[in-house]
This record gives structure tokens, sequence and C-alpha cells, in this order.
């Protein structure tokens, strides 16, 4: 076997940061379009799905509030991916939260820290979080989460940690609830494509139909739960960020070499 | 997803063990007696030389080339596939982790690499090493190695589908770059 790429390409981005933006800050331009808009192909949103729904009233993505900057996302959003059902609510915090923790965040960091070892692991967050089918988080979807907000690397957060992983979360499942038009717990791929649309990206019905089927794989079929939901969201932000890096005259189209094609993808595996 | 035979590990085939060695470590492995073993069950039996905890982001990677009908887990008959397949690479492994520690520096990490047939410079080694070295020791665990590996190859894998003249440069769309990178990670 022998791979004939890379012929030694310095590879720029390849210390690129690695960023995780709140849903929405980056594309967060409002309904479709956006500056990255007509470039990148596909039909233009709402003419095949044509229900008519004017996108503006969604109103616009939650703006990115700063991690664990103790903004709590207003009020309690029922139903989806509340932690199973157990005695959280009667172990109300003493009042001993650490500076920049939200509050609600400690409270569940706390039952969710079942071996009370101060972490929170994967296992862990698995166990707590629960899709509006009562099914449990997917193993990606934690591990990426973890991975997000775990600045040690070591596959844990702290309670600090985990402030910023629940408010994530908490925007967007609030995301999930908005685009979930039919009330049904999942989002079906033409509601995928009013929530892609809604946060700028034009993507064409196939892709965004291929996506859904991938990443329902395994569940019911053509439908995306809570967790594949914010996976694909957050892959999907991650690597239009690594397009945009090398699509510097916003062409729509980028010449990689080997190398940077690997650098680019790599650095923003989660 | 049949990844199986695509991503065998380069260079080494060790003989299939015996069926009843195999039953045997199945049985142990599979806790819950389901007839299935799930990314849990399969972290908890296997050891990275480390005393810490296996990647499960290479769990899942394994068992996902392995898991024929999208179960979450591997029954038997896939099993003998994912034992034969970690084998390989701890072997693999072996022979570049020369001192034994159980990690692989940048340099043997490029020797094992070379040796695979890939060409990357200098500083891409040290972006693998940054990405893939879980414990920040400056070196690779076995667990990070496998999922090194993985990745590289399925990146390699689906660049050559665009690179159709071979020349190690690719032009491709927004949606073409965003169907090439969601097919790997």
């Amino acid at each position: 076997m022998s791979y004939q790429y890379g012929q030694g390409y310095p590879g720029p981005g390849g210390n690129a940061p690695q960023r995780h933006p709140p849903p929405g800050a980056p594309y967060g331009g409002g309904p479709a379009a956006g500056q990255y808009g007509s470039h990148y192909g596909g039909a233009p949103p709402g003419q095949q799905y044509g229900g008519g729904v004017p996108y503006g009233s969604y109103g616009q993505p939650r703006p990115g509030a700063p991690y664990g900057g103790g903004q709590a996302p207003g009020g309690p959003y029922g139903g989806y991916g509340q932690p199973q059902s157990g005695p959280y609510s009667q172990q109300a915090p003493a009042g001993n939260i650490p500076p920049g923790v939200n509050p609600e965040a400690y409270q569940w960091f706390s039952s969710v820290d079942i071996d009370h070892s101060g972490y929170i692991n994967a296992k862990e967050l698995k166990q707590a979080l629960m899709n509006s089918n009562n099914s449990t988080f997917n193993d990606e979807t934690c591990i990426m989460m973890l991975n997000m907000f775990d600045k040690t690397k070591s596959g844990r957060v702290d309670v600090f940690g985990f402030s910023a992983l629940w408010v994530f979360l908490q925007q967007w499942r609030a995301m999930f609830q908005q685009f979930d038009r039919d009330r049904s717990g999942s989002i079906n791929s033409n509601e995928m494509h009013q929530a892609l649309s809604q946060m700028g990206y034009n993507l064409s019905p196939q892709f965004i139909q291929e996506l859904v089927n991938r990443y329902s794989k395994g569940s019911v079929n053509g439908v995306l739960q809570l967790d594949r939901f914010i996976q694909v969201c957050t892959q999907l932000q991650s690597m239009t960020q690594a397009f945009r890096e090398k699509d510097t005259s916003m062409t729509g189209n980028v010449r990689l070499s080997y190398e940077e094609f690997l650098s680019g993808a790599i650095t923003r595996l989660m | 997803m049949a990844y199986h035979n695509q991503y065998r590990p380069p260079h080494y085939n060790s003989a299939p063990p015996d069926q009843g060695f195999l039953w045997n470590i199945f049985q142990r492995v599979d806790k819950d007696r389901s007839g299935a073993i799930s990314d849990t069950e399969l972290q908890q039996a296997l050891s990275n030389g480390t005393w810490t905890p296996f990647n499960p982001v290479t769990v899942r990677s394994i068992i996902s080339m392995f898991d024929r009908e999208n179960k979450g887990g591997v029954n038997f008959n896939e099993f003998a596939g994912v034992w034969k397949y970690i084998t390989d690479w701890q072997n693999i492994f072996r022979t570049y982790d020369r001192d034994n520690s159980g990690f692989i520096d940048k340099n043997e990490l490029k020797q094992a690499l070379t040796g695979f047939g890939y060409r990357l410079s200098d500083q891409f080694y040290n972006t693998l090493i940054e990405k893939f070295d879980r414990q920040k020791r400056g070196q690779v665990a076995f667990d990070d190695f496998i999922q090194c590996c993985i990745v590289l190859q399925r990146l390699t894998d689906v660049f050559r589908r665009y690179d159709t003249d071979q020349d190690g440069w690719i032009q491709v769309s927004y949606e073409q770059y965003l169907s090439m990178v969601f097919n790997v990670v």
C-alpha cells in the first residue's frame, strides 16, 4: 500500500484553536442566507418545503452567552432531556455554589455525580440525559460534550465544566423544541431543513436528508432525537468553520492538499 | 458499515484463535449475558497498558466497524473479528513501542505511519500527537494510536475518492467537503 499524498506541505491551520461557539452564535445572522449565503448551492429554503412558514416567526437564535456566565436560559424546558426522574430535586444545594457556576447546573451536578468524585464522566452523563422518547443519550454525543468542556482532557468535567456544558445543553434543547414544529419530540428532515436555514446554513434538501438518515440510523428512521440533533449541529458548525478558514475568497469552493485536508479535519475531531 | 475489510491493520495477519478460547472470553466480557458486547462491556475488558480507561471513542469506532446490524454491540461471530483486529493492532504497536512503555513517542509514531505508507510532514506529526495524546504526555498510548490510525485511514480513503487525478490536491464545494468529513467524524 503506498500513499502518494503528502509532499511535506507545511499545513497551515494545523494549530488552529478549537472553538465551540454556543448555538447560533456564529451564524446568528437570523433567517437564512446571511453572509455565507447563496454561494453554497442548494435551493433557497422554503421553496420545496413550501409550508409557507415565515422564517422570521421563529425569532432569532439565542445569542451566544459566554459559558458559565451564570445566565440561566429561561425557565424549565419541560419534557426533553430532563434528568431521569428520581430524587434529584430533594438535593437542593446548601448555598455554597462556586462563583460562575449556574445554580441549576450546580444542583444537577450533585445529583448526577453519583459516585461523589467531584467529576462527571461519560457514564454518569449518559445516565442523566434522556431524549423525549426515553432513550438515553448516545455515547458519541456524551463524549463530544465532555470533550468540549473538559479542559484537562481526562474524559470528565468538574462542576465548572459541567455548568458550561449544562448551559450549552439547555440552549440546544431550546432550539430543538423551537424547531420541533409538530411537537413530536423529534426533528424530521423538513424540520431540520428549516432549523439549519434559520441558523444561516444554505444546504440542499438532499444533503440534509442524507444527514438526517445517517444520524437516525439504528433508531426510528428519518428523525433526529435531541442527542443526534446536538451532535449534527455541533459538528456542522465546526466543519463549516474549517471550510471557511480555507475559503478565504468566499467562493464556496476550496482547493486543499492532502495534508491540509487531514489537518483541518483532525484538529476539529471531537 | 462494513469497515472490517477495509480497515484491517496493515501488514499483519495473525492466526485466528481457537473458537473455544474466544467463546470463553466472549462470555466473560458479555457481563449482562445479553449475547452482545456493548461499548461499556468492551471498554471494561480492554486495557491500554497504562491503568487508565480505554479510549471510549476507539471502542465506539471498533464496535461500529463490526456491528453489522447497528444493534449497538457485537455478537459472538462479530466479536471474533474484533478480537483479531485488536490483537493485530497490539502486535503492531509492540513492534514500535521498543521500550515497552505502553506509549509511542513522535518518532515511533512517525516510523509506524511511514511503515504504513504515509508521507507526512514533521509539523503534521505534532498535530497528531497533540490531538491523540489524551494523557498529555507528548506520547500516544495504544488505544489512542488505534484511533489515530483509523481516522487517518478514513480521511485518506475519502480524500482519494475525490483526488481522481492522484496529484494530492482536491477541489471541493462546501457540501462536498461536509460530506467528506461527516463520513469520518
